[in-house]
């Protein structure tokens, strides 16, 4: 059923097989009540986004349209993000597969799954979507394509403008937030407050929205006109003047100006509670479902809080971070035809305004974003604008999600981590970070 | 006295009226366990405290700072909200049908091994315990893989039978060592001796003689099984994470969002004191028996 | 009749140890294959998984992160251990007295018990986050502080020990406590009544007497408590990955968390399963004097 390298399994398979009947046996009931559900064409997995039961309740209402249009059954599982990872690391591996199904980071776990599991290339179907340069954002398109192979639908952008606290602003006497990195330090200054002790009550300034050290380097290396490696995905290309700017801004902010926490990069950082309880001023790279999940979870904060696009870099850029979520096909899919029907029928304008609408998260369909839908509320705006400036935070190597990996150890996270909250040498560590990153790239591309 | 144990008697007095018996150099003593013990109380039981309070707690008092310690107004609401967004009281029951069959499986089988381990000398009995005791030593994460695959060639991902072979497995060994430990010291040889020789086969003399005088300490180490078993979120991730027959461990991870936070934090507490309750309730029932019964045997005799 | 015996022994043993079999030795000997080859998730589809001898062990004990892990994993557990041993003998005491509400008490104690490692972690994350912690709060309140503690961020460290490594024993004592409470006091209920009798008549103080006849009668559950809790120890895992992640600079980092970060992280199972052959030595190492005092009893 599996291929894998080696398998003893196969000697204990039989001596336990006779086992687990008895145990089989005492929970055959309840696992036929699973199983006898009516039949199911194909299987589709998702990661939810906004509100949990709005989500569900979308996708049931999808699916049964689409059974009326097309006679398929699409049976969808919501499989949680406290498990997703490892769940899609085992699928890369060979383990229980979907036909198709919701995914991310494309290019790990394509090259883990080798041609064998994991996302499989639809190429020769992409002229079912025959507009799809114009209707869609180039962005998110580059996070649907490896090695010249179509593999899916981008059904979500993560992008990250910056979020900031109008109250805070305005009662520092601040007209409009920073809009390059000099009124960052400008404004951090102003908006950051201590106590009689000393401790600090509100930082100005926080350069991310989430603890993982590589994510929120790359929009500001990307704005300082840096890139991570070459296009073929061969060569590490970090070791630059870019790079030594770009870790000279984040260590100033947090060991010169003080105006930043130095403990942004720790698991126990909670980025949005400072947020939201008046800890921090500035988000230079906000988290994309912020915004209506404030909308939605947090009406106190109404009016005190705006997007707006990212902050002009030294060479005037303003790079966001993007990452796609797209709908794809796994191999081993019992029905590839019907899978990129049910594709097809999602990606309809309509139908991903609706999704949407619902998770919160920005659509890389162009439609959408020009929609009503996407035009109610100013912060949408700033986040339609923001796409434009989309740069894509995957990279074509196998081996990116572990260069870039929030823990100790990988590449950027001791790259970042060292320099900016360890205060460590910048050029010592920019060159040892070159040469780790590359030896990742040589690993992967098989040499 | 303060630290032995007494036998239950007509009159209990409370723990300060045993302070005042005491001589001179005990009363030091005493005052510092006390106060070390209130101490500890206030350690442990301070998450606990955090977790039932925030529970009650709308999600804006939650936030605020400095953090409220008593519910202003206490609501339900957390708790209607939980079960709207995940469906509780059946991820319970997913939970406590496996972790009670694991535990019943796990405890017959280890029951019946470490019986012979204890009683008996046997070629290469020295060889079965060391081997079961190796296997606890290497940690679960680097099992991961090639138990995830094994149960899959077995077709058992994703089902009951499958997450309750894994967790039969992995609590073996320790419910072996224990046991074998207990019928060393509670069942005397003389037993089943005097069994074998009313014309009992051996069988007969485990099934009629020994378990019932060892039932306590069985009911110890299924507890601690079932225990094991209901508090797993890694194994339940992996071989189980799929629709309505998701263990609550597991169903508690919808609230997460992409990134780590968590959705409706004062939901998210209902849920795990949800998650908590069904063991205390087993806890507080067996309670009595679990004490007595890890070493009761020696005093038996 | 021996023949009949060894059947019966046979036949006794044999479902746990074919499930043993499959469960613990299969995985545990699949593991430590992977430590002596390349197992590297994003070559072996292309280059298979080639015997590389020692080197996986040469890679990590060259990582200079991986040392000071190792001894992280050490003294983590030495003083979980110890903490959970000091307290765990004083609650058991207190427990075991007679007296109103003693049942409500130990119930209360052993509630950390039923709270799974992830949720306990999520708790006392919020519990001693810098900014948001109450337990800050209320030090200030009390004027003991006047800056935050860094519960789990505070990088200081005095030679081996560190806030953040203290906070993180702390909560595994918390989660690890009652199990030895409950274990303790099922001891302490077989210590015969008439050696603390004895020592009465001679006029033994408490303390004399917990130390001259309770200590040395619970000596045989100790050694079995301390194997388990320092295997339990070593091989540790969610609450450290979970709270830190191993930070602030891998202070709070262990065995455990290194080889998951390295597998799941990197896919690098083979330094993972190298890691995993460390704390089975050291697991190892422990048990070898655990069987051997076991294996004294058997007649």
């Amino acid at each position: 059923m599996t291929k894998r390298p080696i398998g003893p399994a196969g000697t204990n398979h039989k001596v336990l097989a006779r086992h687990t009947a008895t145990l089989a046996l005492a929970t055959a009931l309840t696992t036929t009540a699973a199983l006898s559900a009516y039949a199911q064409d194909i299987t589709f997995w998702t990661q939810p986004q906004g509100d949990l039961l709005a989500y569900q309740d979308l996708y049931d209402e999808l699916t049964s349209e689409f059974r009326e249009e097309s006679g398929i059954n699409v049976s969808v599982e919501v499989i949680n993000w406290s498990v997703a990872f490892n769940t899609w690391l085992t699928v890369a591996q060979g383990g229980a597969a979907p036909d198709c199904a919701d995914m991310y980071w494309l290019h790990s776990f394509s090259g883990i799954g080798a041609g064998q599991h994991g996302p499989m290339p639809i190429t020769e179907y992409r002229d079912r979507w025959p507009t799809l340069e114009e209707d869609f954002y180039e962005g998110a398109l580059v996070d649907v394509h490896r090695n010249g192979e179509f593999y899916g639908i981008p059904w979500r952008v993560d992008i990250r403008p910056m979020m900031y606290r109008t109250d805070f602003l305005e009662e520092a006497g601040i007209d409009a937030p920073p809009d390059n990195w000099d009124e960052i330090v400008e404004q951090g200054l102003a908006l950051t407050e201590r106590d009689a002790n000393g401790n600090v009550t509100r930082w100005g300034f926080a350069l991310g929205a989430n603890n993982n050290p590589g994510q929120t380097l790359m929009p500001y290396y990307w704005q300082a006109g840096g890139a991570m490696m070459s296009e073929d995905g061969r060569t590490a290309t970090i070791d630059n003047e870019a790079m030594r700017t770009t870790l000279k801004f984040m260590q100033d902010l947090v060991q010169v100006h003080k105006v930043t926490s130095p403990e942004i990069f720790e698991k126990s950082a909670d980025p949005l509670a400072d947020f939201t309880s008046g800890g921090v001023a500035v988000v230079g790279s906000t988290n994309n479902s912020w915004p209506s999940q404030f909308d939605r979870d947090y009406p106190e904060l109404e009016g005190t809080w705006a997007l707006d696009i990212n902050p002009a870099g030294p060479t005037g850029e303003r790079d966001s971070f993007s990452g796609a979520g797209y709908w794809g096909v796994l191999y081993g899919s019992s029905d590839v035809e019907a899978c990129i029907e049910w594709i097809q029928f999602l990606s309809e304008p309509e139908n991903m305004e609706r999704i949407s609408q619902v998770s919160g998260a920005a659509s890389p369909r162009r439609s959408v974003m020009t929609s009503e839908l996407w035009t109610q509320r100013p912060w949408q705006e700033v986040m339609a604008e923001t796409l434009n400036y989309g740069h894509t935070s995957q990279h074509p190597s196998a081996v990116w999600n572990a260069i870039a990996s929030p823990e100790p150890g990988a590449v950027l996270y001791d790259l970042v981590y060292n320099t900016v909250i360890g205060g460590a040498d910048i050029d010592a560590a920019v060159t040892e970070a070159q040469a780790r990153m590359q030896a990742e790239l040589d690993r992967a591309s098989g040499s | 006295m303060m630290t032995i144990a007494v036998p239950d008697t007509a009159t209990r007095p409370g723990l300060w009226q045993r302070l005042t018996f005491s001589n001179k150099t005990d009363l030091f003593t005493r005052v510092l366990v006390v106060a070390i013990t209130v101490a500890l109380l206030f350690y442990i039981l301070l998450p606990v405290y955090w977790m039932l309070k925030s529970s009650f707690q709308p999600n804006q008092e939650i936030r605020v700072l400095p953090p409220i310690w008593f519910p202003g107004e206490p609501t339900v609401q957390p708790y209607t909200n939980a079960n709207r967004l995940i469906p509780m009281w059946r991820y319970v029951l997913n939970s406590l049908f496996v972790s009670v069959t694991a535990a019943g499986i796990s405890t017959i089988i280890a029951c019946s091994a470490a019986y012979v381990l204890a009683r008996f000398r046997f070629p290469g009995a020295t060889i079965i315990l060391g081997l079961i005791l190796l296997t606890n030593l290497i940690p679960a994460i680097t099992r991961v893989f090639p138990i995830y695959f094994f149960i899959q060639d077995l077709g058992l991902l994703n089902s009951y039978a499958g997450l309750i072979l894994a967790y039969v497995g992995f609590s073996l060994p320790f419910a072996v060592l224990m046991l074998r430990g207990y019928f060393v010291s509670a069942a005397p040889p003389e037993l089943e001796e005097a069994a074998l020789i009313d014309g009992c086969n051996y069988f007969d003399a485990f099934w009629r003689v020994i378990l019932p005088v060892c039932l306590p300490g069985i009911a110890a180490v299924a507890i601690f099984t079932f225990l094991n078993a209901w508090n797993d979120f890694l194994w339940a991730s992996l071989l189980l994470n799929q629709g309505e027959m998701k263990t609550i461990q597991v169903g508690i991870g919808d609230f997460a969002q992409e990134g780590g936070g968590v959705q409706y934090v004062n939901a998210f507490m209902a849920a795990c004191v949800v998650a908590t309750i069904p063991a205390l309730v087993v806890f507080v029932f067996v309670q009595r028996w679990l004490v007595g019964g890890l070493t009761a045997g020696s005093v038996k005799t | 009749m021996t023949r009949q015996k060894y059947l019966f022994c046979y036949l006794m043993v044999a479902p746990a140890m074919l499930i043993t079999a499959a469960l613990g030795i299969y995985p545990m000997l699949f593991s430590l294959w992977m430590s002596f080859v390349e197992y590297d998730l994003l070559r072996i589809n292309e280059f298979g998984t080639p015997f590389v001898g020692l080197d996986n062990y040469v890679e990590v004990f060259s990582d200079p992160r991986f040392v000071q892990t190792l001894f992280n994993t050490i003294i983590f557990t030495v003083l979980a251990v110890a903490a959970t041993l000091g307290f765990g003998l004083l609650l058991s005491q207190v427990l075991n007295i007679n007296y109103r509400g003693r049942t409500a008490l130990r119930m209360l104690v052993c509630v950390p018990w039923f709270v799974p490692p992830a949720v306990a972690s999520a708790i006392w994350m919020w519990l001693l986050n810098t900014d948001r912690s109450p337990i800050n709060f209320l030090l200030q309140d009390f004027g003991l502080i006047t800056s935050n503690v860094r519960w789990l961020t505070d990088s200081t460290t005095w030679g081996p020990f560190s806030i953040p490594m203290m906070s993180i024993v702390a909560v595994r004592v918390w989660n690890g406590l009652p199990f030895a409470v409950i274990f303790l006091l099922a001891a302490l209920q077989s210590i015969p009544r008439s050696l603390y009798e004895a020592a009465e008549v001679d006029g033994a103080s408490l303390m004399q007497k917990f130390w001259y006849v309770t200590l040395p009668m619970l000596r045989p559950v100790l050694a079995i408590l301390i194997t388990l809790l320092v295997i339990g120890g070593l091989g540790s895992f969610e609450i450290n990955y979970i709270m830190t992640g191993g930070g602030p600079q891998n202070l709070t980092n262990i065995m455990a968390v290194y080889s998951y970060q390295q597998a799941f992280s990197f896919y690098r199972f083979d330094l993972a399963s190298a890691a995993s052959g460390v704390i089975f030595l050291m697991t190892g190492f422990i048990s070898i004097f655990y069987l051997r005092s076991q294996l004294k009893g058997v007649a």
